[in-house]
Parts: structure tokens; C-alpha cells; sequence
């Protein structure tokens, strides 16, 4: 294996100030909960990252199996922060599968981010409010536009994650029906079962990212299948659309306050260093569930014809449209995805590993 | 040589004159005897045997209550002999010496058998034979002390001066302190100036000072002491005499002879930096490998822009750590003396992470790799500077300890391959444009002081001390001390510490006008010697045995004659005197046979 010493410079524009203080001990993985004979978590990254091993490091599932529990940089004797280091793995890995490079630069930049989703808003708003049309039909077109965007966002993504991961050294398409596997990944996917898997589980933390998670699910299943016709309809409480949007908006506000009650007081190792694109992401996902309540419960009292709940609809829009451009494609947003599908490709190994798997050759590919 | 030898009685008691009444002591050593060995039947079967007046056993003979009875018996009962059964002599001889001597007996008339070492605890399984054996050991004992004589102390006149060899900071710290305990000192150093392995650029931890400047502040005060006198570019070209009587004959820079006369001498004689062989680790292979102390002038000597060597930029520099320094046999290739350094040099990882952060200090920007074994940054505070590395952004790799990483000179880099412990064992590959060998250290070749003196060595080739936890800086030679890291790898700051005790050390044994020795050394019975002359044969001690024309009772007489003061008393002299005209002092062949003869009665 080749030294790098250049490579830990990259990383650290990503975070980790303090990692090149690891004197590779190990405590760290005496106390990880996810460290097993075959895996060593989290020294193996910090060791690769310092001797500049990238390959290792992109190829690597160990970043997004790790939920953050902080338990290895409690125990650091030399306040290395290794939990904040396989943060900042993610940080750039995500950066790094962006085919785009786009969010490596936001990254890199998070003020340019900060403008561009101040300014997307502003722009929509300003466009919205000159509209003369019908609102609620835009409203309806844009919707129908989000999921075709986003899809193209996530296939990129999860394709260069498969490539990384697998298929660069795989040489082949390897793909696991296995019943219990998938099982497993849905089960991760839909209830980060992996936050209980740390030792001195945090239920806060688990509950306040379920909640908001459920939350936003919710609110994307609701603007994308655009169950709500605000400016049409004139809902009531016993609408069965009302109890989904009280529902996620309650969700993603007790759930954001939480996330951001801590971040600001930084309650455990896992909020302790927020990187400024953080914040930005649960301040959007705060004012994503906010203004669908509020354009909601403006709806029940005022009716679909006020003029007050179409501008109340339009701001309701135009925050969705900047979170939709620059958040979803360009954020961490994506580890909803990444998380399930490494604990997928972690059991796709095994499998492999003992033989019984699905594996298709590809032409041309040695 | 004689006449410096002056006999001093501090007995009061004459009572051993009488007829001999021995009192036995069997101590417990609570229960690390008494467990396996029934003491009180000991004590009873010694209360038996001729001579013995009384026969107690107690839990503690070295606490004062043991103590007491001793004084008591030899005050009350009239005690004139006594033996004790307990530990080994090395622990509480001297103790109980002192209980003797303050009763106002003799202090050699007592015996001590080690019924432990040699009886309860080898004996662990068998109790009743460790019982019969310690009998055994204690009548022979008696018998012994039965023939003992009431020896006295010898007392040897000593120059109240101090020749210390070697003017590093070892030996200038040596001679300040010795200066300011009174003593006159000469300093023997061979080079041309004071300061030895300091007189260079470049600065030290943990002070982070200058060496030549921290040599320059010692030198100053030393030569301005008019209590030192300073040869420098000298020889030593032999040493004679004993402790508190040494003379150096010391060849002078202008080439003349000059007989140096001193009590007492301190060995500062320091170490140099390995040299590593051509072609470990590509050393003399190019100017691109170079070791640790002219890596520190190639700094200290670089303009503030760029390290350059041969003219070219340097943006990567590897530390290679135990360079000469724990080899293992069969993998490194033995030096000069046909053996490999298996020890560790102790100050080259501190020095090594030192010179590494101030590299790091000076030009950020270059990289920096450091291939260690073990890190081994042992000193109060030195593990500051090994974290300090890790933020300093320097890499590290621990090879293990019997690998040995390959170096390759390439065009513009040095390519080394090492397996590494902290990746998982994967051999790694990394690139420099300058390796820097961490040298560890070698004695210096002092082998003809060595021959003049009879001095220790250990296995490494460093001068040995007698003990290094209860006898840090004595060697086995009286009167002989050590100074730093002529002794061993050391620190400044051990060093000087090692330097101030040494000094101490001669300081205790100058104070007074004459030195006291143990009396256990070889006696001639001028009546009985033949002056054969086959004894001096067997001496291995220069000057302690030698023939001697003398008048014994009017008769003039060939004799062999001892200086005491030489004599370790080991003696081979008195194997081979047939008609025991020569003995050692408390260890007559009388002794023994009664010794023997009481174990094998039974």
C-alpha cells in the first residue's frame, strides 16, 4: 500500500480536525459496539485515512453502519474524536459518490449553499407572487416534477455507491435475494434499528430521528402523490389528509426541536460539532414541516379562497422547491438511502464470501 | 605501601578471650521460615551442642526487640560469640553487625546462616529435611564462629582528590560538585576541548537549548574552579594503586609524563553515536540517507525557505527508529566487536520526535514519516512531545520488532517498505526524499582503562555497576565510580544526575582521612610460610601478593607479603599453600573443615 500523507489534508476540509492526534491505540474499537473480530471499527478508517489509503476508504461500507453512538470519542485518551471522524467520512464520501462534485464544493463552502437556498427561495416566491395562473395547478405541475428530479439525484448516487463498493472489485454484478437480507435492510431503513445497537443507547436521539424521518417520509408521500389541493378544498378536522399532515408536521417539528434543542447545546458526542450544512439541513426540514401545518390549519380556519392561505401555500412551495434543488442532491439527505443499502451490500458480502449469491459477469469489465 | 595501613580497635569487650559461650538465634522471618522449618526444634537441638550457652528463636531477629535480646545476652549472660539463622547475610549482616558492635563485642564475631534461601524456601515440599538441613547449617555455624578471630576494619590514608576521566558534561558536572565538596579533581579529557558529544549545533530536550551552549555554561564555571585542573588533549597511560591511593600516569598535551595522584575515580568516559554499517538502510549508499546527528546540523544549518540537500529541495523527510539499537542476532550484522547492540538506546525515540517536530515547526509543509519499534518516549513529559508529533501531522508506522524495512535509493527518493502493526499489518510503501537513521548509542572503546583497572563490563560493552537499584553508580572496584552514559544509554538530565551522585559518592568516601575496609582479605602466618613463592602466581590482583625478604625473629626470611588494600580476599593463594601459612581472614581453612565436619557427623 502506497503512503499518502496528502490524502488526510482532503479529508479534513470535511471535518475531523483533530484526528491526526489517533496514536492508533484502539480503544476505540475495544468500546465500538460494531467491532467484530473481522471489524475493527472505527481505527481501521482512521488508520487508512492517515496513511492516505482512498481506494480502502471509498470502497468501505464501515462509515454508514456506524450511528454515531460517540462512545468512542468519550473514551479517547487523546481526544482524537474518532466518532466526529467517521462523521466526516460520510461528509466526504457522500461528496466523493456525488457525481456532479457539487456537494464536495457546499461542503467546502456552506455559505454558497446558504445563499443559493436563500436565493432558489426568494426566486420562487418572487416568480409565484407574479403568477397570474392558477396557483394550485403550478403548485400541482412542480410537485410532479420533484420526484422525477430526485430519482435521477438517488439513481446517480446509489449507482456510484454499487460501483465503489462492489463492482470496482467485484468485477461483477452481484446481487443477494436472500429473504432474511432484505428483511433486515427494510427493517434498518424504516426504523434505524442500529441506533439500539449502541451499548449506552441514546432512545432521545433514536426517537427525535424516527420522528422526523416518519415525518418526512410522510410529508414527501403527501406533496408527491399531491394529496393536498390547499388552494381547492377546504379540509376539516376529520379529514383523513389532516391527520397525515398533523401528523408529519408534528413529527418533524417535535423531532427537529429535539435535533436542534441538542445541536445547540450539544447534548452528546453526536451533536457536539455541527458542521454548518447541519444546521442548514434541520432548519429546512424544520420549516419543510412548519409551513405544510401552517398552510394547513390557515386552510381549515380560512377557507381554499383567502388570499392570505394562497401566499401562506406559495412560501409553503418555494421552501419545498429550495430543499428539493440544492438539500436533497447535495446534503446528507442521501444516507437515508446509504444506510439501509450498506447494511444490504455488508450482508451481500457475507453471502458472497460463503458462495451462495447472484452474480452476473459484465463484458468487457477484468 | 604498608605504612599507609593503620589499625584501629573499636572494641571494648575483651570478653571473647574467655572461655567461648555461643549464643544461637533462629529467626521466623515471619513464616517465610518458620511455615516449613519446625524453628523450635532448631533451637532446641542447637541448645544441646557444645558450646552453645543459649538457643532462642523469635519472629523478627532483625527488629529492635531482636535486636535487644542480642544486646541483652552478650551485656547480662556474657555472649561472646553469636549466630543467627534467618535470612541471607546480603540483607541483614550489616544490621546485625551493629547490635554486636553496641553491646561492646567484636562485630565479626557473629555468624549469619541463611535458613532461607538455602533451606525453607528451596525446600518448600519437604519439610522435615528442611528442617534437619537447617540444623545442620547452624551447628556448622558455631563451629565456625568457634575459630573465628575478633577482626578489625582496615584503615587505608586516602588523597583527598578525585581524577575524573572524560570532559563531557558528565564529567564537568562531576567535577563541580566534587570541587564543592572540598576535594582538589583533575579532569583527563583526550580531545581538545571540554563538552564532549555537546560541543555541536543543534538544540536538546526537553529544553529545547542549544548543546554547546549548555556545554559552554559547564566549561566556564570548571575551568574558572581553581579546585580543577583541566588536562586536555591527554592520555591516560596507566593507572596503579588501590582505593583512596590511585595514581594516573597522564600523558600531557605538550607530550611529557605527569603522575596524577588521586582517592578516588570517577569513569565519565561517555559513549559515541552508532555508525551504521554500508548499506543498512541504504547508509553511504547516498547523501540522501543520513543519520540522526547530521540530519540536526542539515536543520539547524538550512536557510528559512526549504531544507535542501546536495542542492535539492526536501518536501518529505522518514525517521527510522533503533538504527543499531536492538538488533537481534542472526538478523543484524554484528559490529566491530563480532556482537549486535541488543540493547535499546533509550534516548532516540525522545530525540527523534524532538528534531521531527521542530522540522515540522520550521517547514510545515513537509511531510513526515516515523518508523518506529516500540515508542518508547519514557521521560517525565516526553510523551507531550510524541502527542504533539501526532498533531503535528507526522505519520507513524511500527514495524515489529524482528522485521527490518527494505530502503531503496531510487533517482530522486528513497523508497521504503515496511510491514506496519497499525495498518493491520500491511506492507506499506512510502516515498522520501530524505531518510534520517535514529543512531543510538555505543560505548566508547575504553578497553585499555578497562585492562588497567579490572573493571566490570556488561554485556553490552557499557561499564557495570554493582547493583543497579542498590548501587546505582559503584562498580565492584572500591573507589571507582560512574558518571553518565559510560555506564549506559542516558538522557542530559540523567546524566547529570548520574554525574552528581557519583560525585557524592567519593565525596562520602574522601570525608575522612583514612577509609574503612571489610578485614575478610588474605593474612600470612610468617612462621609458617616456606616463601615457596607459588601464591603470588595465583593472584589475579595486581600488586595485592607479592614476595617479600623480611626479618621474622631475627631471621632474615623470604615471605609472602599482602597489601590489604588490593586483596579482594577470593583466595586462590590459600588453595594452594600446603602448609596453610596463608589464609583469608574469617574464612580460615580451619573454618571449613569444622564447617564440614559438623555437617557430616551425622
Amino acid at each position: 500500500m502506497k503512503v499518502n500523507p496528502n490524502f488526510l489534508k482532503k479529508v479534513k476540509k470535511y471535518g475531523a480536525f483533530d484526528i491526526s492526534k489517533c496514536f492508533n491505540c484502539g480503544n476505540c474499537t475495544a468500546v465500538c459496539p460494531l467491532s467484530a473480530e473481522d471489524a475493527s471499527f472505527p481505527r481501521k478508517m482512521i488508520r487508512y485515512a492517515q496513511v492516505g489509503a482512498q481506494k480502502e476508504i471509498e470502497s468501505s461500507l464501515d462509515p454508514w453502519l456506524c450511528y454515531y453512538c460517540g462512545e468512542c470519542s468519550d473514551t479517547c485518551p487523546r481526544q482524537a474524536y474518532p466518532g466526529e471522524f467517521m462523521m466526516t467520512l460520510r461528509r466526504y464520501l457522500i461528496a466523493k459518490y456525488d457525481i456532479t462534485g457539487i456537494s464536495g464544493f457546499f461542503y467546502r463552502f456552506p455559505w454558497i449553499q446558504n445563499i443559493l437556498v436563500a436565493g432558489i427561495f426568494a426566486f420562487s416566491l418572487g416568480a409565484f407572487a407574479v403568477y397570474k395562473g392558477d396557483f394550485q395547478e403550478l403548485a400541482a405541475k412542480i410537485e410532479l416534477a420533484f420526484p422525477v428530479y430526485v430519482t435521477l439525484a438517488i439513481a446517480a448516487y446509489v449507482f456510484t455507491f454499487y460501483r465503489k463498493t462492489i463492482l470496482d472489485k467485484a468485477k461483477k454484478i452481484l446481487i443477494s435475494f436472500d429473504f432474511s437480507n432484505i428483511k433486515e435492510t427494510l427493517i434498518h431503513g424504516l426504523t434505524q434499528k442500529n441506533f439500539s445497537g449502541c451499548s449506552d443507547t441514546d432512545r432521545t436521539r433514536w426517537i427525535a430521528h424516527l420522528l422526523v424521518m416518519s415525518g418526512y417520509t410522510l410529508t414527501l408521500v403527501i406533496s408527491n402523490l399531491h394529496l393536498l389541493e390547499p388552494l381547492k378544498k377546504h379540509y376539516g378536522i376529520s379529514d383523513f389528509a389532516t391527520f397525515l399532515v398533523f401528523y408529519a408536521a408534528f413529527a418533524i417539528l417535535a423531532g427537529g426541536f429535539i435535533m436542534m434543542y441538542r445541536r445547540a447545546k450539544k447534548k452528546a458526542q453526536s451533536s457536539s460539532f455541527s458542521h454548518s450544512t447541519d444546521w442548514l439541513f434541520v432548519v429546512m426540514l424544520f420549516l419543510i414541516g412548519f409551513t405544510t401545518a401552517v398552510v394547513h390549519i390557515s386552510n381549515m380556519i380560512l377557507g381554499p379562497q383567502d388570499p392570505r392561505v394562497e401566499m401562506l401555500y406559495k412560501i409553503n412551495i418555494a421552501v419545498e422547491v429550495a430543499w428539493i434543488i440544492i438539500i436533497v442532491p447535495f446534503t446528507k439527505w442521501i444516507h437515508i438511502f446509504f444506510r439501509p443499502m450498506a447494511v444490504y451490500l455488508r450482508n451481500l458480502k457475507k453471502e458472497e464470501a460463503q458462495g451462495k449469491l447472484f452474480s452476473m459477469p459484465i463484458p468487457g469489465l477484468k | 605501601m604498608s605504612e599507609q595501613i593503620t589499625e584501629k580497635d573499636h572494641t571494648i569487650n575483651e570478653n571473647y578471650r574467655q572461655k567461648p559461650k555461643v549464643a544461637v538465634y533462629v529467626c521466623h522471618c515471619g513464616g517465610n521460615i518458620s511455615d516449613i522449618i519446625d524453628v523450635k526444634k532448631v533451637a532446641e537441638e542447637l541448645s544441646k551442642y557444645p558450646n552453645v550457652a543459649i538457643s532462642r528463636e523469635y519472629a523478627f531477629m532483625c527488629s529492635s526487640t531482636g535486636q535487644d535480646y542480642i544486646v541483652e545476652d552478650i551485656r547480662n549472660n556474657g555472649i561472646n560469640r553469636v549466630v543467627i539463622a534467618a535470612c541471607s547475610p546480603a540483607l541483614h549482616e550489616l544490621t546485625f553487625r551493629g547490635a554486636l558492635s553496641r553491646a561492646g563485642l567484636n562485630p565479626y564475631l557473629y555468624e549469619h546462616v541463611n535458613i532461607r534461601e538455602q533451606a525453607s524456601w528451596v525446600h518448600k515440599n519437604d519439610k522435615e529435611g528442611a528442617t534437619l538441613k537447617a540444623i545442620s547449617l547452624t551447628k556448622a555455624g558455631v563451629e565456625k564462629i568457634l575459630r573465628q578471630d575478633p577482626l578489625n576494619s582496615i584503615r587505608v590514608e586516602a588523597v583527598r582528590g578525585v581524577a575524573i576521566i572524560g570532559g563531557g558534561i558528565a564529567g564537568m558536572r562531576s567535577a563541580l560538585s566534587c570541587a564543592d565538596n572540598g576535594l582538589d579533581v583533575s579532569i583527563m579529557e583526550k580531545s581538545g576541548s571540554l563538552g564532549g558529544n555537546l560541543n555541536r549545533k543543534g538544540k536538546v530536550y526537553p529544553s529545547g537549548k542549544e548543546a554547546f551552549e549548555i556545554a559552554n555554561e559547564l566549561s566556564k564555571k570548571v575551568l574558572s574552579n581553581p579546585k580543577i585542573k583541566v588536562y586536555l588533549n591527554s592520555e591516560i597511560s596507566f593507572i596503579g594503586g588501590y582505593v583512596g591511593n590511585f595514581q594516573l600516569n597522564v600523558k600531557k598535551s605538550d607530550g611529557k609524563f605527569e603522575k596524577v595522584k588521586a582517592g578516588a575515580i570517577i569513569m565519565a568516559t561517555g559513549f559515541s553515536h552508532y555508525k551504521p554499517q554500508k548499506g543498512e538502510y541504504g547508509f553511504g549508499l547516498a547523501d540522501r540517507v543520513v543519520t540522526l546527528p547530521e540530519f540536526e546540523n542539515l536543520l539547524e544549518n538550512s536557510g528559512e525557505k526549504a531544507l535542501e540537500i546536495s542542492g535539492k529541495k526536501v518536501s518529505s523527510v522518514a525517521f527510522m527508529h533503533c538504527v543499531g539499537s536492538r538488533q537481534i542476532d542472526g538478523i543484524d550484522a554484528p559490529g566491530k566487536n563480532g556482537k549486535v547492540n541488543e540493547y535499546c538506546s533509550r534516548i532516540c525515540c525522545g530525540s527523534i520526535i524532538s528534531s521531527a517536530n521542530r522540522l515540522k515547526e520550521k517547514f510545515p509543509e513537509i511531510s513526515v514519516f516515523d518508523i518506529y519499534t516500540d515508542m518508547r518516549t519514557y521521560g517525565m513529559e516526553h510523551e507531550k512531545y510524541y502527542k504533539k508529533a501526532s498533531e503535528n501531522d507526522i505519520i507513524f508506522f511500527r514495524r515489529p520488532l524482528e522485521e527490518r524495512p527494505k530502503v531503496e535509493i531510487g533517482v530522486e527518493k528513497v523508497n521504503i517498505k515496511t510491514k506496519d502493526v497499525l495498518t493491520m499489518n500491511e506492507e506499506m510503501e512510502i516515498e522520501a526524499d530524505l531518510l534520517v537513521l535514529g543512531t543510538g548509542m555505543e560505548p566508547n572503546d575504553i578497553s585499555d582503562l578497562v585492562e588497567y583497572l579490572k573493571l566490570p563490563r556488561s554485556s553490552d560493552g557499557f561499564l557495570q555497576e554493582v547493583h543497579p537499584k542498590l548501587r546505582p553508580v559503584e562498580v565492584a572496584n572500591n573507589g571507582i565510580f560512574l558518571a553518565g552514559t559510560a555506564q549506559g544509554p542516558m538522557d542530559i538530565k540523567e546524566t547529570l544526575q548520574a554525574a552528581n551522585t557519583a560525585s557524592v559518592k567519593a565525596a562520602a568516601l574522601l570525608s575522612s582521612p583514612d577509609i574503612p575496609l571489610d578485614p575478610f582479605v588474605a593474612v600470612v602466618d610468617e612462621d609458617k610460610c616456606t616463601g615457596c613463592g607459588l601464591c603470588p602466581k595465583e593472584c589475579s590482583y595486581e600488586g595485592a601478593l607479592i614476595m617479600i625478604e623480611k626479618d621474622v625473629k631475627g631471621k632474615k626470611k623470604k615471605v609472602a607479603s599482602v597489601n590489604p588494600a588490593l586483596c579482594k580476599g577470593c583466595g586462590a593463594c590459600a588453595a594452594v599453600c600446603e602448609p596453610r601459612a596463608i589464609n583469608v581472614a574469617g574464612w580460615t581453612l580451619d573454618q571449613f573443615d569444622a564447617m564440614v565436619e559438623a555437617i557430616a557427623k551425622e
